[in-house]
């Protein structure tokens, strides 16, 4: 197999008294898999949940499975799935307490995090993710990636990113998969020499503009000032990230092979951007980039999602909220099932190349968790969010099965299993009251 | 009370004073809790704690109760309550209850986000970034690519400052937009060579099959285009000149060919996919016509990749008169000989009634400059003999100088020591000042003042000074930094007059940013964007065609534009007896007279006409509709929320949908399906405000065209199309019935004019002022709903009227 990626080790290390944790790469050194493996998360979230009519001719059109435990089968809509049917696990049944009570399109912030939006303060609290990274990102070039196919953050109970940052403040996320590549795999400009001066440049210039930022911030008033601390901190953290890059600065990116990746993707072409986050996703974790990654396909803002038309583009008739809306009607069925079922193609895709790629003696997928899914089961339903977990054999999940809890088991149980199986050190996750038994090796 | 109509006109006003919501709870509320909920939740029983006949209304102050209150709505909505062994709300009783706590727990959410009636300190959003980043250094680039799209506030806004983020992902691209363009702006070293490329005929190819399907040409028309393929050296940064020499083919009744230029490579397309510019080609004559740009903001193609594809150039007729596209006809080309099958090519007919364009050569050549150094270098870079004498005083010149125009207000030599910190410690580490000065302009634009609209203020309100009125008024009127006639109006104390205000924001409107203006807020107003997240269904119009998207996306902007500059009646939003087209928009919608190019041209209906003011424009009904099908619901959203300021609450968690399996039910018309849903009380309680203004537009289609038919899919039959008559007729809330869009209209204008001046007012004030209105900008709101009612609901006096308004020139 043609490795674009691989690299020499006297290349990767040249003149270097490399200090910090090298980032795990496969392709680099046959010893390599005496070290521990790196585990990673990843969350892919859809809105307006799934096709699921209650009509026995529409029966193999819906989302989740027929019978139950390791005894289920697959309707049409995960059909792609069954390649993949040992790597995984259907769960059913969950949801957020939190989201129970809130607006039918609310739930998509929450699905990550758990947090509660009603009332006045609609302020979030942080995601998966964001724990996992602030806990084990250190040990790769970017702490996480967070993608979406609209970008940004969108409006508070309709925003277009998954992430939240540990004030609940929202991640913007990327839509762009040029700029995903270029953040990842891009060359950097200039010599190491011109680098290093301008990082060091930028630490003085921030270091600057924060000083003089507290000039300003005692002018403002109270509300101002407020606003005004989400500049100071964002320029904080960029502090943080130069001089994190200033070590990988020893470190070229890796290089990987961009034929194929189709990086002006946008949506007027909505399979190859999909396709092309995915292939991002995957390389990000083969070249052990990041290790957390969340990407959202679509969110419940009609105002400002560009991927709503999606379907319609792709010639499943509707956009994603009629579809959804259309879930209960005849045919309504089949047409909502048969965009699920494209979805799952996808998905079924991302995880194939995960686990089609060595990695010691398993592949990347043994060491990778995907949470895929909706904090939708049918339009404005906020229970029974359609949930599959699929990766981390190696990391502790036992997979084949199809799970069905009731509502006594809030979804962020969910949340707090991942946790623990990436082994970042939590007593709970949100309002979770355990880990998911079922579930574990 | 958000969800009766009749209440609505003026509903803020009435239910303001705690007095008049406290009588109406005792005489419609009270009487329904005691009969369905005291007897668990009152004197005798409190259970779970809850207890309602001492429970505290006042929801603003007393919020544990408000959080209760909420939770009341939620089972509700949910029909938890009361227990299903309990007699059950009846319909009316359910409606009150709702209806009441709807509108409490809205006033709550409005007073906890309250800014105090003041404008939270705003970031430039994208397209201020962009512009003030073009006008601050002179030079048309694309600087805001990289930043994350923004959010949008609640009332639809996308330059609220309290809604408008800054993230340490969002830093850094501002950071790295700053050294780019920096390193743009402050050029070293001697002028770098030009590479210059003639190309006489059309040589390149396209990979994508559908691009293929046009034939390369210099003539270019609807069906081939020049195609410029460059594989020797050109220049990767700078600006680019594309200098073409071409002459038009003009026909009779049609209008002047249009000629856009295209360039770069797009991996996916494997074609230019980004525009220059495009330009009328009025002359028979061989004429030059001139094009530039930067070439780094086009997406190049790569020389390590394994088939170098060459710089494509793309010239192209994008004239369209909006008739049919011509059939592909087969020419053979040698006939069958035996087994052989014949050779045969596809080619395009000559539309020889459409003007063409013949090209006769197409130059490229970069980078270019005008002088050497270039004027955006030495208007930063100042001639001046202390350059060499004394290098850092020099410095702190360029910084201050600098720094009055990025922060838009004059700044003190003590502001410019932390940026002169910065050069100098660049200083020691470069060769020259040239290079050591691009770092603190660097920092200028990634500092606060130049980001953000700083305006300092403390517990009290206060005047805003000259410097802030420019920079108000500017972003407000132009999206950009003030120029220098504001800069000088500020110096000289002239803005303080609100004559004086008026008066420039006259000129202001005169000038061609004020484009900006419309552009911004007809779109975060009327959402006219929303044609492109809808994609039309061509098995539901097949004579669609999705090149009109961009006109339609236009119309209404250029509809909104005449009746501002023309000093004309905002009632033509409603109503009007002339439209703004381009002749593809103009044949689209069927009218005889037409303009003769893409231009928008203002063209008279006839009286008989059934188009006329934003309801029947294309963005409206394209946006607000499924692709296949009208969406009533959404267009009546619109209606609400836009014109009228009236958005219907927010559907309840858990609603249900319209649940029918009944293959019939796609037999009936959109009226009676509605019906069906209206039937369960928990549905009816809105959708019947809602429903039938979306109702009485059900006779234009996703197209914008008029229909009298439906076409709808037969659920029983595989999916057969049939047709479905349209029906209009509908009852609007207070009961008048209305039959279809005159109707609706002609109701409008009658009954809600004052409502759409009110709620017209309302949105120009928060795009203004980049906040949300409040309960205490109600009597400003009314001060100026009436001043413009009263001059005959003139848009171009209100927007002054708002530019000199005490709350626009108040912090």
């Amino acid at each position: 197999m043609n490795k674009p990626w691989y690299l020499d080790r006297r290349t990767f290390l040249r003149g270097t008294g490399v200090t910090l944790s090298l980032p795990f790469l496969e392709c680099m050194s046959a010893n390599a898999s005496v070290a521990p493996r790196p585990k990673r998360f990843c969350a892919v979230y859809f809105p307006y949940g799934v096709s699921m009519s209650s009509k026995d001719e529409n029966a193999k059109w819906r989302w989740f499975p027929e019978g139950e435990g390791k005894d289920y089968q697959f309707n049409e809509s995960l059909k792609p799935l069954d390649p993949l049917r040992e790597s995984l696990t259907v769960v059913g049944g969950l949801s957020h307490p939190n989201g129970r009570t809130i607006g039918g399109h609310d739930t998509a912030d929450i699905w990550l995090t758990g947090g509660m939006l009603k009332g006045a303060q609609l302020t979030n609290t942080v995601s998966l993710d964001q724990i996992a990274a602030a806990h084990l990102g250190h040990e790769t070039r970017f702490r996480s990636i967070t993608l979406s196919n609209t970008g940004g953050v969108g409006e508070v109970t309709r925003s277009s990113t998954l992430s939240y940052a540990r004030d609940g403040q929202p991640i913007p996320a990327i839509n762009q998969p040029r700029l995903v590549y270029n953040r990842l795999f891009g060359l950097e400009k200039g010599s190491k020499e011109e680098q290093r001066s301008e990082f060091s440049n930028s630490r003085s210039m921030l270091d600057l503009v924060l000083d003089h930022s507290k000039s300003v911030r005692g002018k403002l008033g109270k509300r101002d000032q407020e606003k005004f601390d989400e500049y100071l901190a964002s320029v904080r953290q960029i502090e943080e990230r130069v001089e994190r890059s200033e070590q990988w600065l020893k470190i070229p990116k890796p290089s990987v092979n961009a034929t194929g990746l189709h990086l002006d993707a946008d949506d007027s072409t909505p399979e190859e951007l999909m396709k092309t986050m995915y292939d991002l996703m995957f390389l990000a974790f083969q070249t052990d980039s990041t290790r957390f990654a969340t990407y959202q396909l679509d969110n419940m803002n009609g105002a400002t999602s560009i991927a709503g038309k999606f379907p319609q583009l792709l010639g499943f008739g509707k956009s994603s909220h009629s579809l959804a809306h259309g879930g209960n009607k005849a045919n309504g069925a089949a047409a909502l099932g048969k965009w699920d079922q494209f979805r799952a193609k996808q998905l079924s895709y991302f995880l194939q190349r995960l686990r089609d790629t060595e990695e010691g003696e398993g592949n990347l997928l043994d060491h990778t968790i995907v949470m895929y899914g909706s904090s939708n089961s049918n339009t404005h339903n906020n229970k029974n969010y359609p949930t599959i977990l699929a990766g981390g054999d190696k990391m502790g999940f036992k997979h084949g099965q199809y799970l069905r809890y009731d509502e006594d088991t809030p979804f962020a149980n969910v949340h707090r299993t991942i946790l623990n199986r990436l082994e970042v050190p939590v007593d709970a996750f949100a309002d979770s009251t355990g880990e998911l038994e079922e579930i574990m090796a | 009370m958000l969800l009766y109509w009749g209440v609505v006109a003026v509903p803020l006003m009435a239910h303001a004073s705690s007095a008049a919501s406290s009588a109406e709870y005792e005489k419609d509320i009270r009487p329904i809790l005691e009969k369905h909920c005291f007897a668990c939740h009152g004197p005798d029983k409190q259970k779970n704690d809850i207890r309602f006949d001492t429970m505290s209304t006042d929801m603003i102050n007393d919020r544990p109760e408000a959080e209760t209150w909420h939770d009341t709505l939620d089972v509700l909505n949910f029909d938890e309550m009361p227990p299903e062994d309990e007699p059950r709300l009846s319909d009316d009783e359910r409606r009150k209850l709702i209806g009441w706590l709807n509108y409490k727990i809205e006033a709550v959410v409005k007073a906890t986000k309250s800014t105090g009636g003041r404008p939270v300190m705003r970031r430039l959003n994208r397209s201020e970034y962009q512009n003030t980043m073009a006008d601050l250094l002179g030079i048309e680039s694309r600087y805001a690519n990289n930043l994350p799209p923004e959010g949008l506030s609640e009332d639809g806004f996308k330059n609220n400052g309290a809604s408008l983020q800054m993230s340490a992902m969002q830093m850094e691209y501002y950071l790295e937009a700053a050294r780019t363009a920096m390193s743009k702006s402050i050029v070293s070293g001697k002028q770098p060579e030009v590479f210059r490329h003639v190309i006489e005929e059309s040589n390149g190819t396209a990979g994508n099959k559908s691009q293929r399907e046009r034939d390369y040409s210099n003539t270019l028309s609807r069906t081939s285009f020049f195609l410029g393929k460059i594989e020797k050296d050109y220049h990767e940064h700078g600006e680019f000149l594309v200098r073409i020499r071409a002459k038009a083919d003009l026909k009779k009744g049609q209008g002047y060919p249009r000629m856009e230029v295209a360039l770069g490579y797009r991996v996916d397309t494997l074609m230019p996919e980004r525009i220059v510019d495009e330009v009328e080609v009025t002359s028979e004559r061989i004429q030059t016509y001139e094009f530039r740009g930067r070439i780094e903001d086009y997406p190049l193609p790569s020389r390590v990749q394994s088939k170098f594809p060459g710089l494509l150039i793309r010239v192209s007729n994008v004239y369209d008169d909006g008739s049919p596209m011509p059939k592909q006809e087969t020419v053979v080309l040698e006939p069958a000989v035996g087994k052989k099958k014949a050779k045969t090519k596809k080619i395009w007919p000559k539309e020889s009634h459409l003007p063409s364009i013949e090209v006769e050569s197409v130059e490229f050549a970069g980078p270019v400059f005008d002088s050497w150094p270039p004027k955006y270098h030495s208007d930063i870079l100042f001639p001046s003999k202390k350059r060499r004498t004394d290098e850092r005083g020099y410095a702190a010149q360029v910084l201050k100088r600098f720094m009055h125009r990025a922060f838009r207000r004059p700044v003190e030599l003590a502001e410019v020591e932390p940026y002169l910190a910065l050069f100098e410690r660049v200083r020691g580490t470069v060769a020259t000042f040239d290079e050591a000065i691009r770092e603190p302009l660097a920092m200028v634009l990634i500092s606060p003042d130049f980001l953000y609209l700083v305006e300092a203020g403390g517990e009290e309100k206060r005047p805003i000074n000259d410097w802030e009125i420019a920079s108000r008024l500017s972003y407000f009127l132009w999206g950009t930094m003030p120029d220098e006639s504001l800069f000088i109006a500020a110096e000289k104390g002239r803005l303080q007059k609100k004559g004086e205000i008026k008066r420039i924001v006259a000129t202001m409107l005169n000038d061609e940013r004020s484009w900006n203006f419309v552009d911004q807020f007809v779109d975060q107003w009327l959402d006219v964007g929303a044609v492109n997240r809808v994609a039309i269904n061509p098995e539901f119009y097949p004579d669609w065609k999705d090149e009109l998207k961009p006109s339609i996306h236009e119309e209404t902007k250029h509809f909104f534009a005449e009746v501002l500059n023309e000093r004309m009646s905002a009632l033509n939003f409603l109503d009007s007896d002339f439209v703004m087209v381009n002749r593809p928009l103009a044949r689209h919608y069927g009218l005889d007279e037409s303009p003769r190019g893409m231009k928008f041209e203002r063209v008279s209906l006839p009286e008989t006409s059934d188009r006329g003011g934003l309801l029947t424009q294309a963005s409206v009904l394209l946006g607000h509709s499924t692709g296949e099908d009208s969406h009533p619901v959404l267009r009546a959203v619109w209606l609400r929320e836009r014109l009228l300021d009236d958005p219907p609450a927010n559907p309840p968690p858990d609603v249900p949908g319209l649940d029918s399996e009944n293959p019939d039910f796609a037999k009936l018309p959109v009226r009676e399906q509605l019906k069906i849903h209206r039937g369960q009380a928990s549905c009816n309680d809105c959708h019947r405000s809602i429903d039938p203004w979306g109702i009485a537009m059900d006779g234009f289609g996703a197209d914008g065209l008029v229909r009298t038919e439906i076409t709808r899919r037969d659920p029983k039959k595989r999916g057969k199309m049939f047709a479905q008559p349209v029906v209009t007729e509908t009852t609007l809330p207070g009961g008048v019935d209305i039959n279809g869009m005159d109707d609706l209209k002609a109701y409008l204008l009658a009954e809600k004019r004052e409502q759409f001046a009110r709620a017209l007012v309302s949105k120009l004030m928060t795009y203004a002022l980049g906040r949300s209105m409040e309960l205490t900008d109600e009597a400003m709101i009314d001060e100026l709903t009436a001043d413009f009612i009263s001059y005959d609901f003139q848009l171009h006096r209100l927007v002054q009227e708002v530019a000199s308004s005490s709350a626009f020139l108040t912090k």
